[in-house]
């Protein structure tokens, strides 16, 4: 990657970070993207065509994580990223949301094996390559802790 | 009645007490909405079925993308309401600020977004300068439960601290009504312009064509409208029949009527685009009979929808008209998206009479080689135009 966004910072002088979490083509100039944008009066309708055209690839309303950074110039840069780590381990839980209590209420359990796909996948992410496949299960681990997720050598 | 409160720490519970009875007592509970309704399953092989074939070497999975905000992005007003189709767009969201130490503030912003905040921002680190404290931003739904989101969130980034906070509640059309002074008018080459409503045209002489943007599609700085109009600058000779599929603001149908077309036809799925495209065409001063707008089903079949024109007389015989119309159009133009181009490439084809000119544009270059096989079967005569990152290929349709 030639440049990383720590050099985009850098160069120019920045607004604000924003971080949201949008369904995979279906950006809207709705919520999330709206006011999170709209605040900065950035571009909604760009960041929309731009951010979907480029989802494409992925199954249609899988929560992606973009990162866009607004300069103070009114214009910004957005990168896209894999899922977060809770929507997948969600999925391969089968479970709606989280524990209310986690630590004292386990909703769901999975095992090794779960954690380790996972990590595969999140690898693929370009911001996780950096991290060993032992590092991202470990992180994933502790995600699943807090979210009322036990994790089990088998099931 | 309440007791005497310190400054500091000790605030935190009385002022989440506070906000406990306001969001109870001012909003009733609205089921939170879910955000992915695809069939859960417990077997590992969705998960990996869920990305498609990695992204290529060269693109490295990640990109990055410019953007100029000079558009403003206003409600459609055209009725009245900005929030005519979707509820989204006029339920108020909550808006939370949340102060916490600086070098906590990326695992805290993490946190919350795996507790149910749509979007969090960070204003920037830098200009905090010598403060020890940021401010972080956080959007949530309307309905959420803020409180148990931002506990959750800190306890799992490892704060030992409860984050102060404050919430306020968000309507949505603000955003909507931005400025619009910052809208520029955009050349697109010389002698076409694509004028906001509010602004004068610089070069009266040029073909202007003018938008009010609202919320859909097509504002003339996008670099694939850019290059739809420059095609039908190079197409249109005068006389020719347009079929805007994806029409968003109505900018292409209204362009080529400028350049000399007999007739443009616009449809789409979006009801604000139908709408916004309405308005526009009046803005511009187009007869009604020169341009049709449609609304079609997403399932891109012009069903029995009506026709909405100027005179606002709903046809019955609109879709059929439609259906009828298909295989007349000397050029078909479709400015969307690669899945949607993938999908309907014999309802877009279809459309064309044979030797019409057909352009499809919304994709990146590195998605051209996809949409060239789909449409290569039914094209000949296939070129690709680039700007920034940007493509539109056009052919003539098979005889």
């Amino acid at each position: 990657m030639a440049t990383t966004l720590k050099d985009a910072v850098a160069r120019k002088p920045v607004l604000a970070t924003i971080r949201l979490i949008v369904p995979a083509g279906a950006a809207r100039p709705a919520p999330p993207v709206g006011p999170a944008l709209g605040f900065y009066r950035l571009n909604l309708m760009a960041f929309c065509k731009d951010f979907n055209a480029r989802t494409q690839k992925y199954k249609a309303e899988t929560p992606m994580q973009v990162t866009l950074t607004a300069y103070k110039d009114s214009t910004f840069e957005f990168v896209v990223k894999s899922p977060p780590v809770s929507w997948f381990l969600k999925k391969a839980a089968g479970i709606e949301t989280a524990s209310g209590r986690p630590g004292h209420n386990m909703v769901s359990s999975l095992t090794l094996r779960h954690v380790y796909e996972i990590a595969k996948l999140k690898q693929s992410d370009p911001y996780c390559k950096h991290m060993s496949i032992e590092a991202l299960c470990k992180s994933i681990i502790g995600t699943a802790n807090s979210m009322g997720i036990e994790i089990v050598k088998d099931l | 009645m309440l007791p005497l409160v310190r400054p500091g720490r000790a605030a935190a519970p009385l002022r989440r007490l506070c906000r406990r009875i306001l969001l109870l007592s001012s909003s009733p509970q609205t089921p939170s909405p879910s955000s992915s309704s695809s069939p859960y399953s417990t077997k590992i092989s969705p998960l990996l079925l869920l990305l498609s074939p990695r992204p290529s070497p060269a693109s490295g999975g990640a990109w990055r993308w410019r953007g100029v905000s000079s558009c403003a992005v206003r409600a459609v007003d055209v009725g009245g309401e900005a929030a005519s189709t979707s509820s989204d767009l006029s339920s108020p969201y909550l808006s939370v600020r949340i102060r916490c130490r600086k070098e906590d503030a990326e695992v805290l912003s993490e946190g919350l977004l795996c507790f149910g905040a749509t979007s969090v921002t960070v204003d920037d680190i830098a200009a905090a300068g010598n403060l020890d404290e940021i401010t972080i931003t956080s959007i949530y739904a309307h309905g959420e439960d803020v409180d148990s989101s931002v506990s959750n969130a800190a306890s799992s980034a490892g704060l030992e601290y409860k984050p102060v906070y404050e919430t306020s509640v968000g309507k949505q059309c603000d955003w909507v009504t931005v400025v619009q002074e910052t809208y520029e008018s955009t050349k697109v080459i010389n002698g076409l312009w694509v004028i906001p409503k509010w602004r004068t045209p610089p070069d009266p002489q040029a073909i202007n064509i003018i938008i009010n943007p609202g919320l859909a599609f097509g504002t003339g700085e996008h670099p694939t409208t850019k290059l739809c109009l420059l095609l039908l600058r190079e197409t249109v000779k005068g006389g020719e029949r347009l079929l805007d599929y994806g029409t968003g603001t109505g900018v292409l149908g209204i362009a080529a009527l400028k350049m000399g077309a007999a007739l443009s036809t616009g449809i789409d799925i979006d009801p604000q685009a139908v709408t916004s495209a309405c308005e526009n065409m009046m803005l511009n001063g187009i007869d009604s009979n020169k341009m049709l707008l449609y609304l079609v089903p997403t399932n891109a079949q012009a069903a029995c929808f009506p026709n909405i024109d100027k005179s606002e007389e709903n046809k019955p015989t609109g879709g059929l008209e439609l259906k009828s119309s298909k295989g007349s159009y000397d050029i078909v133009a479709a400015n969307i998206l690669l899945n949607p181009l993938l999908e309907l490439v014999e309802d877009i084809i279809g459309y064309a009479k044979p030797g019409g000119i057909v352009a499809v544009s919304g994709i990146l270059t590195e998605q051209v080689p996809k949409v060239e096989e789909a449409y290569s079967r039914y094209l000949e005569n296939i070129s690709v135009s680039e700007i920034d990152g940007w493509a539109c290929l056009q052919g003539s349709r098979k005889a």
